[in-house]
């Protein structure tokens, strides 16, 4: 009958009858295979999404994306800002059963930063009391600022304010383990056979490079609708968008850009284009000359023209983002580049007299070396850029590497002029924070300026959001006209999902919990 | 004989050793380290993951540990795959790349010697014409081509079978495919040219005066002798459809152990590329010993010296 079934299904339609499907069971195309399904030892995006369906933090995503109270049902903050209480939600259970605890959290968050872990985004939660002691081994795990007051109530005591704290605690660094079994099994919980969570799913089952099987958690306070979802690692954008055309997934990341014309004619109806927060920018090492020369930095940025770059260079639907903090982050608002309403005419005048103050002119044209890593798209960007300097009379190569080269010579501050790309969180420190002094080598071109490390310092002691906000907007005032980096443009997240599926909504973090979706 | 034998098994064993040797440092040398992305790593995680994973050992001494690892059959933990030891991909992923690997060895026979007897039965005729026309443009295409033509085929357009993953014989069907083409193509071109050869030996055409009916013509005298060259090839083939699926795992999104070896080598994962690389050198070497001695069995100057 099943087979008939399916024969029938093959028949009705070219691309959604995809024999290899149950009507339950949801499938997921995910980047890549997951590292590790464990929360404190993640590193990945794709394994974010798959852990935001298994644990629930003390905050967590509503289907929009927003931060929403999750394991904690409330919370109070201090007056300075150091001392945060959780309140958790009643009656929370693992997926065994068992009682989950303000001691479960609290065994959790020593988990992550004892160096024992080697968890590689223990720094995540750095703004607890002494955690970064604690991750170095400079004190016990007990001297960590968290503590239970009972079972239900959780203290958090930051050594700094950290006013985007209930944004932070969505991560996976936030989520608890169970602690029952971590102490029977050892590294051996993360296995299905013992898997416990306390998220809307749990593990069923995981295949290497095949997929990872969840099962609906029935003990979740707001159980799924849907029963089962399968995560397939899909090896690239190509595999991704015909594995999606054949029906064997119902939603996929990102396809190849060059097909996003013909998907808008002839699937308009499956496709999905969000603004992911990310700020997409070029790098210039500032302890090199000539690129240690403001009027150099300033000649090259001024010749990118970012729309006709991602309009109709890219045309993948990326767009051109003149600051340094993504336009789309909230109750933020970005300082915008000089020189936006300069003529080309203008602009090329004012670059000449730049380059000509640097000593470079016809005779002894400005050489340098770009970077970028191996790809269409960035290609294809690199040499648009190229063209764009080319105008005045700037010889750019092209240096293409794969990822892990591209950015160890980037942290090593081996490179001239680099593209480079920031994801992630919907706060303006986030991005400004990479060109402050000693954030240490993803500041690749070791940008370095007191006034402006002074402001971000300042900005990081405030604890009230809208001053800290207003601070971090004069830093970013400050630093644009430096140009220590050329923001360029924002990233489109393009997706494809089956029309069947309801509850899933576009939104700048990307995420799309299964708990909130569901079948027509 | 067994001294031939011997030796042989002591150049592979010296060989697997240089190969390993090579690999270790190979991959050290390469720019960037397991745990690089492009966030930020503090010093004292840095640290921590190193100390986890013995790199804040000197080289020298994790490469010892690394071969006393070797030696009791322990591939060690990946790097990346945390949840998982290396040997535990190998055992998940090999039985995928083996099944293709086998699957393609299968067909490429299959439709290699049916098409090469076919053609060199009749040289010269519109059947060979057409044999060794399909056989020239099968050796030139190149398995990265094939696949993506033949998801967009099979899958996309027609949707007869799946465009990628595991799950139902219908995912053991296109693979193989895409993967066995050059080598059924070589097939063929080997059968037809000994078929060929042979059909004018003076006991196949003793056979034919007799009058003995063509099917058993080949069957008894043609093939036996024909296929001999064609065997002499299914030893490297064999190394080469078993270790060669990387493109088509890629492609096909299968969980075999040549997407590991992609993926371990872009993530600069030491252990789980170590692992990959021995179980490959294993194989080839493996195959290569076999067929040196069906060779020792087949030839009589070796025999003798041994």
């Amino acid at each position: 009958m099943k087979t008939c079934l399916a024969g029938l299904l093959i028949l009705a339609g070219p691309y959604f009858a995809g024999p290899y499907l149950s009507a339950q069971t949801l499938h997921i195309g995910n980047a890549g295979e997951p590292e590790t399904l464990d929360p404190h030892r993640y590193n990945l995006r794709l394994e974010e999404t798959i852990l935001t369906d298994l644990f629930m933090g003390l905050t967590t995503f509503n289907a929009t994306g927003e931060t929403v109270p999750g394991s904690a049902a409330s919370w109070d903050v201090s007056d300075d800002g150091l001392t945060w209480t959780f309140q958790l939600r009643e009656g929370l259970q693992w997926s065994d059963g068992r009682p989950l605890t303000a001691y479960d959290f609290v065994f959790a968050f020593r988990r992550l930063l004892d160096p024992d872990t080697a968890a590689s985004l223990a720094y995540f939660m750095y703004m607890l009391e002494n955690a970064e002691a604690v991750n170095a081994g400079r004190l016990p795990t007990s001297a960590l600022g968290v503590q239970a007051t009972n079972a239900r109530e959780l203290v958090l005591k930051l050594g700094k304010p950290y006013p985007y704290l209930p944004e932070r605690l969505l991560y996976p660094t936030g989520h608890p383990v169970p602690r029952h079994v971590i102490e029977k099994v050892g590294d051996n919980w993360i296995k299905p056979e013992h898997w416990v969570s306390n998220g809307a799913y749990a593990l069923a089952d995981w295949q290497p490079q095949s997929h990872v099987r969840l099962i609906r958690n029935e003990l979740f306070h707001a159980p799924a609708a849907i029963e089962t979802v399968v995560y397939h690692p899909l090896a690239n954008e190509q595999s991704a968008y015909n594995r999606f055309r054949t029906g064997e997934v119902h939603a996929v990341g990102n396809f190849p850009a060059g097909e996003l014309d013909w998907i808008k004619a002839n699937m308009g109806d499956r496709l999905r284009l969000s603004p992911l927060l990310s700020i997409v920018y070029l790098v210039f090492n500032t302890t090199t000359a000539p690129f240690s020369d403001v009027g150099v930095r300033q000649a090259l940025a001024m010749m990118i023209d970012r729309r006709v770059l991602t309009d109709q260079v890219q045309r993948s639907g990326n767009q051109p983002n003149p600051s340094f903090v993504p336009e789309i982050v909230d109750q933020y608002q970005p300082v915008a580049l000089p020189n936006g309403t300069m003529s080309q005419a203008e602009r090329i005048a004012k670059a000449l007299q730049l380059l000509a103050a640097a000593g470079f002119d016809e005779a002894n044209p400005l050489n340098l070396t770009l970077r970028y890593v191996s790809g269409t798209e960035a290609k294809r960007s690199s040499l648009a850029i190229a063209a764009f300097w080319k105008r005045i009379g700037v010889e750019t190569q092209l240096h293409q590497s794969e990822l892990k080269v591209h950015f160890a010579d980037l942290r090593q501050n081996d490179f001239q002029v680099a593209q480079a790309g920031w994801f992630g969180e919907n706060n303006a420190e986030h991005y400004l924070g990479l060109l402050v002094s000693d954030t240490g080598n993803v500041n690749y071109g070791r940008y370095h300026n007191a006034a402006y490390d002074d402001l971000m310092a300042r900005a990081r002691r405030e604890a009230d959001l809208a001053t800290r906000n207003a601070i971090l907007r004069e830093a970013e005032r400050l630093v644009l006209p430096e140009y220590p980096v050329i923001p360029l443009y924002r990233v489109m997240i393009r997706r494809l999902v089956d029309p069947r599926l309801q509850g899933w909504h576009e939104n700048p973090r990307d995420v799309h919990p299964a708990r909130f979706l569901n079948w027509r | 004989m067994a001294r031939y034998l011997a030796a042989r098994l002591g150049y592979s064993l010296i060989t697997f050793w240089v190969i390993v040797t090579l690999v270790f440092f190979l991959m050290r040398l390469a720019p960037g380290g397991p745990f690089d992305g492009e966030r930020r790593l503090p010093p004292e995680v840095e640290a921590n993951l190193n100390a986890a994973y013995n790199l804040d050992k000197p080289l020298a001494q994790q490469y010892v540990d690394y071969l006393s690892m070797l030696l009791s059959g322990d591939l060690g933990p990946s790097f990346r795959q945390k949840d998982f030891t290396v040997n535990e991909l190998v055992v998940s992923g090999l039985p995928v790349s083996l099944t293709i690997g086998g699957l393609a060895l299968l067909f490429a026979v299959l439709a290699g010697v049916s098409a090469g007897l076919t053609a060199g039965l009749r040289p010269g005729s519109r059947a060979d014409i057409v044999v060794m026309g399909v056989t020239n443009i099968g050796i030139a295409m190149p398995t990265i081509i094939v696949a993506p033509l033949a998801i967009l085929l099979f899958s996309v357009t027609l949707n007869w079978l799946p465009a990628g993953g595991i799950g139902s014989w219908r995912h053991y069907v296109l693979p193989p495919l895409a993967l066995c083409l050059p080598f059924a193509a070589a097939i063929a071109r080997l059968t037809r040219g000994s078929v060929a050869e042979t059909l004018s030996e003076p006991h196949v055409r003793t056979a034919r005066s007799k009058g003995l009916p063509m099917h058993r013509i080949v069957r008894r005298h043609i093939l036996p002798i024909a296929l001999l060259p064609v065997l002499s090839y299914l030893g490297p083939a064999a190394a080469a459809l078993l270790t060669g699926s990387v493109v088509v795992e890629q492609v096909f999104d299968l969980p075999g152990i040549g997407r590991y070896f992609v993926q371990g080598a872009l993530n600069r994962d030491y252990t789980l590329v170590m692992g990959v690389v021995v179980v490959y050198a294993g194989m080839i070497l493996l195959f290569n010993l076999l067929v040196d001695s069906t060779y020792a069995r087949l030839d009589p100057r070796i025999r003798l010296s041994g």
